[in-house]
């Protein structure tokens, strides 16, 4: 190693000795300048290049930028003196990063030195890597690592070294690790005798495998065997015994790979763990000599329990277990407090019994007052997964009580888990509320929107808590001083249900009025805008303050801001009208119940903390919480049992070898009876084999960029639902004449007044129709509807299981249409939900376009020629007879789908694993020829593709035969993956469609689909 | 895995630094500056090893005047990496043969290799004492 430099040691002092920062910069630049120089006079030699480059590297630690060095660096990494060598690397590393441009300069040097004969020169480079690589490292290096890592000769260190770099660069670019070919290979070298190299494995496979657990499985019986060895045969080197205990982080990287993986299904494997995790605990009794022994013993204990709680919550280990955490939770050590009390939201997370948990109820929420915020947020995580039914008041009020005092940066998250258990375990409504409206008015600013959209949903839905609900904020709008959102939740609720409380004392409408209106000095403008809608609710329902209420409107006429004034403006209009005006009265309705939806409020708790580099193994809640998060982690995992081991095995020969190489030991099988139903369900199959594996990782390979959280093409959940309502980017009118869905699926229309006859009428049939309809199957953009009055054109947008489609409507005529009303009537509120974006103009002028926003979600299944939702627009011009139009709507099963590539290997071999009927579709029919009497390839290839079903190119030979795949994507049944092709015959002037997808009723429908256009008998457009 | 380690004075000057994540310069600061305003105003006697941090968790124990903090996924063993760092620090204690601040000053360029030998890559590579101090005593007698 580099011994010391006496300039270096003297240039340090210098630094040292500068009083003052101007003389260290003075020093500084004195010395770059020297160093300046003497790189650029040359003729160095290399113990010179060495100490100046270190002079530099220090100046760089010290926080000065530093322009010299890089290209010394790059010479001196070439030295043959290993001192030379280890500080110019150590500048590379420093000076660089991992997208630097001279990263390009040094791969080759990289390269070099990794497969270089000496060992010390293998581990430079490796350190380096292991530093720096990024994705281009990892293209041109990963092979080389990956040799360094496996071959015979290599040193341990080089072995070691090599395992993590593999690892760092995987995780930099996994696509270019092939790591299912090189699983079974690294999979073994956990056999190594050296412990080092095994836990260095044992670090890339936990890492790895949570990409695929099943190129790994061979992992799980070695992690349990070397346990076994280690715990009971003192099977280890003395080296590596750390303060009494053995290997200790070894331990829990095996504990821990254990738990990414599903428990195992063979009883012999169960026993064997839980002996082992048995036994672990019960060494952990002895008392420690001192802080060391204590944390390493504990390390592993902790480790061992988290084992135990996702093999098993109920079994005896767990049992015994929890009485120790118990214990922990009252340690004297802050540590041993803060990990129990940790463990203990782990059990309570996943145990389907909280005894054992609520048991310490008292001992949990002294945690909140702990002197450490760690282990108050510990304690207020462990609170928030106990909480059920029967404690919730308990829990919820000393959350409330602790939120006046709690620290600030932890208040939004307390907000959001006391709004979530509030909701989830009320009893009574009443409590609820109350509840709610406390924290509004407790927590201020830390109250994030969704909270208060939350309650104004569930009061909007609930009758029963009405009345109530506008008795209490009526209450808190009475205090001196309000937090603007409980004005926002008070004009919201007294807007809609003030006449409920108006006949009691003390809360006549005039009072109402001044409660409010008392406090609209303090509010920001969307507040003001709120307030406006709630004044014109009132102007509806309490006309006795009318005249106050039009004052007002005719106040905010003046103001600058634009969406205050607008509406100011149109409130007037409305509220001047004369009495018995139907109009208001219909547009001011009572607010019609909002579809339910997820409450938003958990989604975004559980969006924190989501970003760590390894999958956790579980998360803060609830049982259900994890039980889905469990389904979603082993979903690809199933181990072979019957038929399902010869598909494996012939699907991945590789896979099959590592079997025969472990003949004997009990592997882990699949994962629990009860989720692998929950898979089946979702995967809306009834058929069980790893069918549904290899689709649901066909459905996974598009999942970049495809959820709602990287690309909000519409808003989701109900706070999006009131922001759009609550928000001043468009003027609202507060009755929605769009259908929307209670929980019954009873549709609810408000309509202008009696029944209006579009509401019956059957569809409108004309020649073009069918036509225009099947045309925008497989086009995103074109004619709806078109006659000699009207045009109605449509352009959608899909991503995923949303959708967007903006329909235009032209007035073609030169005399406006008045009482212009549309409506959807959705058929299959249960499977796609279809609302417009907000109320329909009621009016299109003369030669005027006008456009209408609606918003889809697909959330199961849905088709077949009736199950569509239906258009209804009927509109009134001069003195004509009223017209009608009722069409349906172009949204299709196939718009969900995404494209999806897939090379010939994989897709035959999925196309062999769904097998045939039921699951596969399939339609001989006749096709149309190009004059020419050549198939129509464009036209065919048009058509697939705009089912939005990936055409893929190279599969089959015959060029006028299509073979597509795709992937549909619905909200609540999930993701299921469609192969399909196209055979055409020219001579016998037919084709056969065939369609497979692992649920048959999807085969069936997207056959149906995309045949349509192609087929000469049905096809409307040929 | 470890985004970072940092080894910090009690008046915030950093004495070693090694970023396993790419942040740059700027963010580095800013990160050198939170850590240390962070750690340093905690209890040693009434308050844990662990805090919060970002999304996060800092580890860190304090020798002397040294704070030793590694900054982990929210999800790793607290434990495992606390006696990490008291293993690295049993290494430069038996390596500079009672290791002190000025030993991290002056043999940066050694600290940084023995930092090597211990972590890679965020994750911990070596974890008996024995094996990296005959491995840099090999290192030490090479030219």
């Amino acid at each position: 190693m580099a011994t010391s430099m006496r300039g270096l040691t003297q240039y340090i002092s210098d630094l040292r000795a500068c009083r003052v920062r101007e003389l260290e910069e003075k020093r500084v630049n004195r010395e770059m300048a020297h160093i300046r120089q003497k790189f650029k006079d040359g003729q160095l030699d290399g113990y010179q290049k060495k100490k100046y480059l270190a002079k530099v590297v220090f100046t760089y630690i010290l926080g000065y930028k530093v322009d010299v060095g890089h290209m010394e660096a790059v010479n001196l990494i070439s030295s043959s003196k290993y001192s030379e060598k280890q500080i110019g690397y150590l500048a590379l590393t420093l000076l660089m990063h991992e997208n630097s441009d001279l990263v390009r300069l040094v791969i080759n040097s990289f390269r070099k030195d990794l497969e270089d004969h000496n060992e010390i020169n293998n581990c430079l480079a490796l350190h380096a890597i292991a530093t720096l690589g990024g994705k281009e490292m990892a293209e041109s290096l990963a092979e080389a690592v990956y040799r360094a890592m496996i071959s015979a000769t290599s040193t341990t260190f080089v072995k070691k070294k090599a395992a993590l770099t593999l690892l760092r660069l995987y995780r930099k670019h996994p696509t270019v690790i092939p790591i299912s070919e090189w699983a079974e290979r690294i999979v073994r070298m956990m056999d190594d005798h050296d412990p080092g190299v095994v836990m260095t494995v044992v670090t890339v496979i936990t890492t790895m495998a949570q990409a695929d657990l099943e190129a790994f499985s061979g992992c799980y019986q070695k992690a349990v065997n070397r346990l076994d060895k280690i715990v009971f045969d003192g099977d280890y080197p003395p080296e590596y015994v750390y303060y009494k205990v053995p290997n200790p982080w070894l331990q829990i990287k095996l504990l821990r790979l254990l738990q990414y993986y599903p428990p195992p299904d063979n009883p012999e494997v169960i026993d064997m763990i839980n002996g082992i995790l048995q036994a672990i605990i019960d060494s952990s009794q002895e008392t420690p000599r001192n802080v060391q022994h204590n944390n390493a013993q504990n390390s592993v204990l902790f480790e061992a329990i988290n084992l135990a709680i996702h093999i098993d919550p109920e079994s005896t280990v767990v049992q015994n277990a929890s009485i120790l955490l118990g214990r922990f939770i009252m340690a004297k050590e802050t540590n041993v407090r803060y990990l129990g009390l940790d463990a203990m939201a782990h059990l309570a997370a996943t145990s389907s019994s909280l005894q054992a948990v609520k048991k310490h109820q008292n001992v949990i929420i002294q945690g909140l007052k702990d002197r450490d915020i760690s282990v108050r947020r510990r304690a207020l995580d462990l609170l928030y997964s106990m909480c059920d039914t029967s404690n919730s008041k308990v829990i919820v009020g000393e959350l409330v009580r602790y939120l006046q005092v709690a620290d600030y940066n932890l208040r939004e998250e307390m907000v959001l888990k006391i709004a979530i258990l509030t909701e989830r375990f009320a009893t009574e409504y009443e409590w609820y509320v109350d509840t709610i409206l406390q924290l509004i008015s407790a927590a201020g600013d830390h109250v994030g929107a969704e909270v208060w959209y939350r309650v104004v949903q569930l009061v909007t839905n609930n009758e029963d808590v009405q009345l109530y609900a506008a008795a209490a904020v009526y209450r808190h709008l009475q205090a001196t001083t309000c937090h603007e959102n409980m004005i926002r939740v008070g004009g919201y609720i007294l807007g809609e249900f003030g006449h409920l409380i108006a006949n009691e004392e003390g809360c006549s409408p005039i009072e109402q009025f001044q409660a409010l209106h008392s406090k609209v000095n303090l509010c920001t403008a969307p507040t003001r805008a709120l307030l406006l809608t709630t004044y014109i609710k009132w102007v509806n329902l309490f006309p006795e303050i009318k005249e106050h209420l039009i004052n007002i409107f005719e106040r905010y006429t003046h103001v600058l801001d634009a969406e205050l004034q607008q509406r100011a403006c149109e409130y007037l209009a409305l509220s001047r009208r004369e009495d018995g005006d139907e109009l208001l009265a219909t547009m001011c309705d009572e607010m019609p119940v909002f579809p339910e939806r997820e409450s938003a409020l958990v989604s975004r708790l559980h969006s924190k903390g989501e970003k760590s580099q390894d999958k956790r193994t579980w998360v803060i809640g609830h049982k259900d919480d994890n039980k889905g998060r469990e389904v979603e982690r082993f979903k690809n995992f199933r181990k072979g049992t019957g038929d399902s081991a010869t598909i494996m095995a012939s699907a991945s020969s590789a896979i099959a070898a590592s079997r025969e190489a472990v003949p004997t030991p009990p592997e882990p099988s699949v994962p629990q009876r009860s989720m692998s139903q929950n898979v089946d369900t979702m995967m809306g199959t009834t058929t069980t084999g790893p069918a549904e594996d290899i689709m649901s990782s066909l459905a996974e390979l598009d999942l970049s960029g495809s959820t709602v959280q990287d690309e909000p093409l519409l808003p989701n959940g109900p706070s999006a639902d009131l922001a759009q309502l609550q928000t001043p980017a468009a003027p609202i009118l507060m009755s929605n004449p769009a259908p929307h869905i209670n929980g019954n699926g009873l549709v609810h229309t408000a309509t202008l007044g009696g029944v209006n006859p579009t509401l019956v009428a059957p569809l409108t049939v004309g020649e073009n129709i069918e036509k225009w309809h099947e045309r925008l199957s497989y086009y995103n953009e074109g004619v709806l509807y078109e006659n000699a009055q009207i045009q109605i054109g449509v352009k959608a947008e899909y991503h995923g299981h949303l959708g967007r489609l903006a329909l235009f409507f032209g007035n073609k005529v030169d005399t406006p249409f008045n009482s212009f009303f549309a409506s959807i009537d959705n058929p299959i509120s249960s499977a796609l939900s279809v609302a417009f974006h907000d109320a329909p103009v009621h009016e299109i002028a003369g030669k005027a376009q006008i456009q209408e926003m609606i918003h889809i979600e697909c959330k199961d299944y849905f088709g077949g020629e009736m199950s569509t939702p239906v258009l209804r627009l009927s509109w009134l011009v001069g003195d004509e007879e009223p017209k009608m139009l009722v069409l349906k709507l172009p949204v299709f099963l196939t718009k969900f789908v995404e494209s999806v590539e897939l090379e010939s290997g994989p897709f035959f071999e999925r196309w062999k694993i769904i097998g045939g009927p039921p699951r596969e579709a399939q339609l001989i029919f006749p096709i149309k020829l190009l004059s020419t009497g050549a198939v129509d390839i464009s036209r065919n290839n048009r058509i697939v593709a705009g089912n939005r079903l990936s055409v893929l190119p190279n599969i089959d030979p015959k060029p006028e035969n299509i073979v597509f795949a795709g992937v549909l994507h619905m909200s609540s049944t999930g993701k299921v993956g469609i192969l399909g092709r196209v055979e055409p015959n020219r001579e016998a002037k037919l084709c056969r469609l065939t369609v497979r997808s692992t649920n048959e009723d999807v085969s069936a429908e997207i056959l149906r689909l995309t045949s349509k256009p192609l087929n000469l008998d049905s096809a409307a457009s040929l | 895995m470890i985004k970072f380690i940092l080894v910090q004075n009690r008046q915030g000057k950093t004495r070693l630094s090694k970023w396993y994540h790419p942040y740059d310069d700027d963010e580095k600061v800013r990160l050198r500056g939170e850590v240390h305003r962070l750690i340093a105003p905690r209890d040693q006697k009434y308050q844990s090893n662990f805090v919060e941090f970002r999304n996060d968790k800092i580890v860190y124990r304090r020798y002397a005047g040294l704070f030793f903090c590694v900054c982990v996924d929210s999800n790793d063993n607290e434990l495992a990496y606390l006696e990490a760092i008291h293993l690295f620090v049993e290494v430069l204690d038996a390596f500079f043969q009672n290791v002190c601040e000025l030993d991290l000053v002056f043999s940066f360029y050694k600290v940084y290799a023995i930092l090597d030998e211990v972590f890679l890559a965020g994750e911990i590579e070596e974890t008996s004492k024995q094996v990296v101090l005959d491995r840099l005593d090999y290192l030490e007698k090479l030219e």
